[in-house]
């Protein structure tokens, strides 16, 4: 029986091109099928169950790392990717099949060499892939930092208009309702100041008092108004905010 | 802080220029005197005040010049010993000059001369009161000049590391996935590649040669992201459409390069491309009496695949306010029924 395989790649000149170089270099491989995105490729290896899929990194809906995770241990895995100089790394580490695109016909050949070796040996693709391609997953990961809120929404007539935090100068508690406050000027939002102090990055906002959350990167100075609260001063803004006792420690000297 | 004479760079010039000071304030003295009359008279006043301030002017400012104090309390020393000097040989001048050619009797030595000492002492702290204070205020205007000049330098400098870095974002991911394009379409459909390679070395040329344009014209900047449309066009096939309306007359409109790419580029490669059925691209360009506006629409993933989207905003958001100041705005909203609408505002 000729071995099955699976391409997958969401561009179709590339699906075509990878096929044209494979019929060239492997004759006897059967392309069963082709996947345009990562859904599509798990969908299929489910349905024709090959023994080998070449899968790009790249793809919209499942990338082919997560698709890989869940296929490794039925399959042999190829990678593709154009550019990924994490995953290329850890797959020299670990020993990995890839090819970088553009494909080569003799990388190509290299490769199915090795993969002919591995299935003349064992039709069980090799183990342990799995966990490489999920720590692989982990370091691409954006850290931590992905999990706070980036974008203040903020409905303006009929538009839903988005405020980097970056920009915001401070919050402040207005009624039921949250003014944000920057340079531009001044909107309204529903969330209260409690929310957004346990949405927004804590080493970026800091709660100064009950009603008042700042950017610290806008903090121009501090000082000590006679009655022992703190004043602070904001770049580029003319009005002045109080700070807590509670919350007084914060701006104690390093 | 230490008055240094030394940065005020004392000659020739300078000596004349604090001369003619030392002349009004001793004529100022003099009329002064004669006025509340402590003083004789007039020309009395006049010939006393002028030998004493010139004397401890000189002596002061030569010993400055000699000596280049650095610390304070040789500075005090300096004055002291100016205001002692000039006291005595002024008041030696001034009392063989009066009665010679002027004929004015110095009647009581004892009396005449305790007045001069006072006065002199007076009018040596002033001076130097005066000339250190300006110095000190010349010092620090020179600073703040330093400051603000080092301050512009340091903006021009950010300005052109943010455009450096713009234009040196030329996405590998793009490049070799298009050159893996070109690769295949050689065989599959040559004209097709012919195409593709015209419009990858025509966005790779503007995209790498335009770090000494400051400003190209609007027409010229679609150029370049029709070309990479085209390109991303071939990659996605059914999957991406795109429309640039630019009226006729913007076309020749100036524009600063890279502000209007990177978030072509944005909406392609985070909202459209990982999005698995594609979507629609619109460039809008129009004019109001005071601005023009710029607004690129996508009805892709939206802000839902993460935080990389503000990079590449938050880099033209900073070029933008280099650029044009208050005078400048980028908005972002949400896009209906899904995307994002990015919109760039700037002077006419």
């Amino acid at each position: 029986m000729n071995p099955k395989a699976i391409l997958a790649d969401d561009e179709k000149e590339l699906r075509l091109y990878l096929r044209s170089l494979l019929a060239e270099t492997w004759p006897e491989l059967e392309i069963c099928a082709e996947a345009a995105n990562g859904r599509e490729a798990l969908e299929q290896v489910e349905a024709h169950h090959p023994q080998m899929v070449f899968l790009d990194i790249k793809m919209p809906g499942l990338s082919g790392l997560e698709v890989a995770k869940k296929i490794a241990k039925s399959c042999h895995i190829v990678f593709i990717t154009a550019f990924d100089q994490y995953a290329v790394e850890a797959f020299d580490r670990e020993a990995i099949d890839y090819l970088v695109k553009p494909v080569t016909k003799e990388r190509l050949t290299q490769t199915i060499q090795r993969l002919k070796k591995q299935l003349a040996i064992s039709s069980e693709p090799p183990a342990g892939v799995m966990e490489i391609v999920s720590r692989v997953l982990s370091g691409l990961k954006p850290q931590a930092q992905a999990d706070f809120l980036h974008w203040i929404k903020v409905q303006q007539q009929n538009n839903i208009r988005l405020i980097p935090v970056d920009e915001v100068d401070y919050f402040q508690a207005e009624d039921k309702y949250t003014l944000v406050m920057t340079k531009a000027g001044e909107s309204l939002i529903k969330t209260s100041i409690k929310e957004l102090s346990q949405e927004l990055d804590p080493n970026q906002f800091w709660q100064i008092h009950r009603a008042i959350l700042v950017n610290v990167s806008k903090i121009e100075k501090v000082s000590r108004s006679l009655s022992g609260r703190g004043i602070l001063k904001l770049k580029n803004r003319p009005e002045l905010l109080t700070v807590s006792r509670p919350y007084l420690h914060l701006f104690k000297q390093m | 802080m230490t008055v240094n004479f030394t940065k005020g760079e004392i000659n020739i010039k300078y000596f004349l220029k604090n001369m003619v000071y030392t002349v009004i304030i001793n004529t100022g003295i003099a009329f002064l005197l004669s006025l509340v009359h402590i003083a004789d008279s007039f020309p009395k006043a006049m010939v006393i005040s002028h030998a004493l301030g010139i004397c401890i002017y000189t002596i002061m400012i030569s010993l400055f010049w000699i000596l280049k104090p650095k610390k304070k309390i040789f500075e005090m020393l300096i004055v002291a010993i100016g205001i002692v000097g000039g006291i005595l040989t002024g008041w030696a001048i001034a009392s063989a000059v009066l009665p010679r050619f002027l004929s004015i009797p110095i009647k009581t030595p004892e009396k005449d001369f305790l007045q001069t000492v006072t006065l002199g002492i007076a009018f040596g702290l002033m001076c130097s009161f005066f000339f250190i204070s300006k110095e000190k205020l010349k010092l620090s205007n020179e600073l703040i000049q330093e400051e603000k000049i080092k301050r512009l330098a340091k903006e021009k400098e950010a300005l052109q590391a943010n455009l450096k870095m713009l234009q040196a974002q030329i996405e590998p991911h793009f490049l070799f996935n298009t050159l893996s394009n070109i690769l295949s379409l050689i065989d599959t459909d040559p004209i097709k590649g012919k195409t593709m390679l015209t419009d990858l070395t025509h966005y790779l040329r503007t995209a790498l040669s335009r770090t000494r344009h400051e400003l190209i014209s609007l027409d010229q900047e679609m150029e370049m992201i029709r070309a990479y449309l085209n390109i991303i066009k071939i990659r996605m096939g059914d999957r991406l459409e795109y429309e640039i309306r630019l009226p006729e007359g913007l076309r020749s409109h100036v524009f600063p390069p890279m502000l209007l790419q990177p978030l072509v580029e944005n909406a392609v490669i985070h909202g459209l491309e990982p999005k698995i059925e594609g979507g629609r691209l619109s460039i809008i360009v129009s004019e109001t009496e005071q601005s023009l506006k710029i607004e690129v629409i996508d009805n892709g993933l939206g802000l839902c695949s993460g935080h990389e989207y503000g990079v590449g905003i938050t880099n033209v958001r900073e070029r933008l306010h280099l650029l044009y100041g208050e005078k400048g705005h980028l908005r972002l909203e949400e896009n209906r029924p899904n995307g994002l609408k990015v919109s760039i505002e700037v002077p006419a």
